[in-house]
């Protein structure tokens, strides 16, 4: 398994971190932790690709950050959706759809 | 809304960088906090967790880094920091830092400079409209001269110029407000102004009615600076009545600012109609074929091709010359820009500045050398610097980067500096009236152009030297940097590129000493020469009886007074006076047939020869040594036979033989001339000239309201200019003395270009050894520096002095030696280039071979020489504790 699969497809970690937001708002950590999760132990996010990611989308307005307290009140930096990040969430998982289906169409022929 | 928040988030970024950056390293380290606490939730204990956390993150710095290159603007924020580490290190070394500045900066200057100087001269056309269309005509060979029939039979019978015109200079006796002054001007044929084809800045200009005949109108244009200085910008200046050489003449209007004539580098004042030329000039040349004193300039039609033009122009030429075979055999006219006296002097200067420019651009590139040298020596000092830099996840583009934006910095600010000296310089040279009594000046006035160009040599320069290390930096190994402690073991064992840089650099240097040092000895001979009078205690005065309204017998009449009262004066050893004198720049050239000659085409002539009307006394006065026979005498009239002296050039190539007076040679018009006297060679009309042949005739035979007033005294100077000044004045108060002094100080303009090429030569050649001196040092201490260590255990071991020399700087003298001759032999093939303009020049003169070598053994020494010391003074105990 590749450590960052993410340099293949521009754009695939951005949909994978908006859609872990989209259930609530949590640190870097939990996110990295939540990608794993959902993608059943296929991707695992380094933090030299997480929080550059995570930077480049705040300042693109998609998530919004601010300091809260984890589960065992420490200080961590939390993230969450919005509403410029939910609609572009609607439209990555469209674009997905579309590329995954012409991909899975591509691989049926022959 | 995307933009707002990404603007929000750069100028965040920019301004607010420390409370962005705080942010980051408590989130990366708050994020190292949880990783640990989830590995202590999973079983290991606290160093293990810590452990496997740090490796899981991959190093704080490493992650804060990504996280900064991918912020909005994170390009130029990095920039702006490079930008403050190069400020840091250049205030850190200000040594450096100054060194490299000032070396740019001089060497940036020189370039700028010339620039300014080849734009104001070369580049920059005519300031008039259209002035690609224009254009001057002039014969193939030799000087801008023709004749006002040529002139006009080409201005009558051609289809391609819309305009042809021919003009003089004269200075003028000019009379405005009860004040007499010698002005400098022009007599203009009537389509001068069509050619030019300016608007008037007041009035009109001159037409061609006012040019019709001799009297047609008796009116003159003055320029825009004459108005403002003489007029005080009058704005009823138009109608005004002046006098011009005792004449009254209507100021008729005023040419537009700017408008200077149509030289390069003369300011003329006033303009007058051709056609009078006889009564200002008092005698006629206007019908005359022969004189051939006159420049041209012409208009060509549009859609008319050069080809054409000169397909025509040779079509009329060779009309004129069969319908006047006495006069115009062999004429041939070409086309050439305007500007610089047509174009007689335009290749000569062109010449000297394109040598000035390549020399230039010659210490530019030394200067870039000498430059790289300096920062590959700094590079390879800061290897272990780098190699840290490298090891925590530096790229080694962004090192380049750093070292790139350190040498920028030094090149813009180098770039400024050398903008504030030219444009200085600039300023000085445009306001600066070279020595002589013609009107010249330079309009170099410094323009923003410069600026740009400064800008951009700066920039070129900053990449040239910025990316010397950078080989260096890609061959950097982290590892072996830093395990070697940033003294790399190569150092002084192979050739690396800035021993080759300071070979290079030092060969360029070599030719710019070696130009500088033939200049200086061709100056030292110039002063030297003979030049066939001697200017020393003498004093001369100039001017034109013309302009005060004297001609033919009465001018014959003032002379003869004149030298009557002056040969009275207590302390005048001798006197006299003469038409012009020799290297005075308005020296008069004829044709001398032998005395069998019956044809007198000019092809049959035997020579040219440089003449002079001198009164008794003039040779005497003037210091040229009279060989044999007589002087000429008052007793030498028109009704006497026509006699002359004449210089040995003259016998050598018209006899052939030393036995000359007596004997007979003939004018253009046929006449035989005896010569009674035989006087020295001398230089006629510029020092770098050959020996040329010269004839000196009877004033009172010839006639010429032109006077150069020759007298010798040891009296001190003021007192003698007071006494000549009021003789003049007690004669006629009305005669407008051009030039009053010491004779010395009026040959000028015969030793100008040679001093100036002295001088910037001179300059250059300074500024090259300053560089050569600096790189040579500067390697050179590298050098020793990088070996001590070596160097003292070797001494420890026992090694001599010489031993020891020889290892750290045996390469540094085959350097200096293969740089200097190859310097030396490329500086003496581009001496020749000089001899246009620099007396004699020459560099296989032993005495220039030897001060070129001298120069640079000291230049060798004296750089190696701190080096040497600290190597031969160098303790092995200390030296090999501290390492």
């Amino acid at each position: 398994m590749s450590p960052e699969p993410t340099s293949l497809l521009q754009g695939t970690l951005d949909l994978l971190i908006l859609k872990s937001l989209n259930a609530g708002e949590m640190h870097g950590l939990g996110i990295s932790r939540r990608i794993q999760q959902i993608t059943g132990g296929t991707f695992v996010v380094k933090p030299g690709s997480l929080f550059p990611c995570l930077h480049r989308m705040e300042e693109e307005g998609w998530i919004a950050a601010f300091w809260g307290e984890s589960e065992n009140n420490r200080r961590a930096k939390y993230y969450r959706l919005t509403k410029p990040g939910r609609k572009q969430l609607e439209a990555e998982t469209k674009r997905w759809g579309r590329i995954s289906w012409a991909i899975a169409q591509a691989l049926e022929v022959s | 809304m995307p933009l707002p928040v990404k603007v929000r988030s750069f100028l965040r970024n920019l301004f607010l960088s420390r409370r962005v950056e705080a942010d980051l390293d408590q989130e990366v380290h708050a994020h190292l906090e949880l990783l640990i606490e989830e590995n202590i939730r999973a079983g290991m204990l606290p160093h293990e967790a810590q452990r496997a956390a740090r490796i899981e993150l991959g190093g704080v710095e490493q992650v804060k880094e990504q996280v900064r290159d991918s912020r909005t603007g994170a390009f130029l924020d990095s920039i702006l920091q490079d930008l403050r580490f190069a400020l840091r290190q250049l205030v850190r070394s200000p040594g450096f830092a100054l060194t490299a500045v000032l070396i740019l900066a001089l060497g940036i200057a020189a370039n700028v400079i010339v620039f300014g100087v080849v734009q104001a001269l070369v580049l920059r056309q005519l300031d008039v409209p259209h002035a690609d269309r224009v254009m001057t005509l002039q014969p193939k060979d030799g000087g801008p001269f023709v004749s006002n029939p040529e002139m006009r039979d080409v201005r009558d019978g051609n289809t391609v110029f819309s305009a042809v015109a021919d003009y003089e200079f004269q200075d003028f006796g000019f009379e405005a407000k009860g004040v007499t002054r010698p002005v400098w001007g022009c007599e203009v044929s009537g389509q001068y102004f069509e050619v030019v084809g300016i608007k008037p800045f007041l009035g009109r200009l001159l037409e061609r009615a006012d040019d019709d005949h001799p009297g047609a109108s008796e009116v003159a244009v003055i320029s825009w600076s004459a108005w403002q200085s003489d007029f005080g910008a009058d704005p009823n200046v138009v109608g005004t009545t002046v006098r011009i050489d005792k004449r009254p003449y209507t100021i008729v209007g005023v040419t537009p600012e700017g408008f200077h004539g149509t030289e390069k580098f003369a300011q003329l004042d006033i303009f007058v109609p051709m056609a009078n030329q006889a009564s200002l000039d008092g005698f006629e040349w206007l019908e005359s074929r022969s004189y051939r004193n006159l420049f041209s300039l012409v208009r060509m039609k549009d859609g008319v091709t050069l080809p054409q033009v000169q397909a025509e122009l040779n079509a009329i030429v060779a009309r004129i010359a069969r319908q006047y075979p006495k006069e115009e055999e062999g004429l041939a006219l070409k086309l050439a820009r305007p500007g610089m006296i047509g174009d007689f002097i335009g290749g000569p200067i062109r010449g000297f500045l394109a040598g000035v420019m390549v020399l230039a651009g010659i210490v530019l590139l030394a200067a870039c050398a000498n430059l790289g040298g300096l920062f590959a020596a700094r590079t390879a000092d800061r290897a272990r610097e780098i190699a840290i830099r490298m090891a925590l996840g530096s790229s080694r583009w962004r090192i380049l980067r750093q070292l790139l934006v350190e040498a920028f910095v030094i090149s813009i600010l180098g770039g400024a500096f050398a903008c504030g000296l030219s444009w200085m310089a600039l300023t000085g040279l445009a306001s600066w009236h070279p020595p002589t009594r013609y009107p010249m000046k330079f309009f170099v006035l410094p323009q923003p152009s410069l600026i740009l160009m400064a800008f951009l040599i700066s920039v070129v320069a900053g990449v040239v030297f910025g990316m010397m290390p950078l080989r260096q930096i890609f061959k950097t190994d982290p590892n072996e940097a830093i395990k070697s402690g940033g003294s790399q073991s190569y150092a002084g064992r192979r050739w690396a590129l800035r021993d080759v840089l300071l070979a290079a650099q030092i060969a360029l240097c070599c030719v710019t000493v070696t130009a500088a040092f033939v200049s200086l000895r061709g100056l030292g001979k110039a002063l030297t020469v003979d030049l066939g009078f001697n200017p020393k205690n003498a004093l001369l005065t100039q001017f034109d009886l013309s302009q005060a309204g004297y001609k033919g017998d009465a001018a014959d009449h003032f002379q003869r007074q004149l030298l009557e009262r002056i040969s009275q004066i207590p302390g005048v050893e001798a006197a006299g006076y003469a038409n012009s004198t020799p290297l005075s720049g308005d020296t008069s050239v004829g044709p001398v047939f032998s005395q069998q000659s019956v044809d007198f085409r000019p092809s049959n002539r035997a020579f040219y020869i440089y003449r002079f009307d001198v009164s008794p006394g003039y040779l005497a006065a003037a210091g040229t040594p009279l060989l044999a026979g007589r002087d000429v005498s008052f007793a030498d009239t028109t009704k006497t036979p026509s006699v002359a002296l004449v210089n040995q050039e003259f016998v050598r190539q018209l006899f052939h033989s030393e036995q000359a007076v007596g004997r007979y040679f003939k004018n253009r018009d046929g006449v035989s001339i005896q010569i009674v006297g035989i006087v020295g060679d001398g230089k006629y009309f510029t020092l770098s000239e050959d020996q040329e042949p010269a004839a000196f005739f009877p004033i009172s035979q010839e006639g010429n309201s032109s006077t150069a007033l020759t007298v010798r005294t040891q009296r001190d100077t003021a007192d003698m200019v007071r006494a000549i000044r009021n003789v003049v004045r007690d004669l006629d108060v009305a005669v407008p003395i051009r030039e009053l002094g010491p004779w010395n100080s009026q040959l000028g303009l015969t030793f100008f270009p040679i001093q100036v090429a002295t001088v910037a030569l001179g300059l250059f050649g300074a500024f090259g050894l300053l560089l050569s001196i600096a790189g040579t040092f500067g390697l050179a201490s590298y050098t020793v520096s990088k070996r001590l260590r070596e160097l003292s255990i070797r001494v420890a071991l026992g090694a001599q002095a010489k031993e020891i020399l020889s290892a750290a700087l045996g390469r540094m003298l085959l350097l200096l030696a293969s740089g200097s001759i190859v310097g030396l032999l490329l500086g003496m093939a581009a001496s020749r280039l000089l001899s246009a303009i620099v007396y004699q020049a020459t560099a296989q003169d032993p005495f220039v071979l030897a001060a070129v070598t001298f120069t640079l053994l000291l230049t060798g020494t004296l750089s190696v020489a701190g080096p040497v010391r600290r190597v031969l003074h160098a303790d092995p105990a200390i030296l090999l504790r501290e390492q």
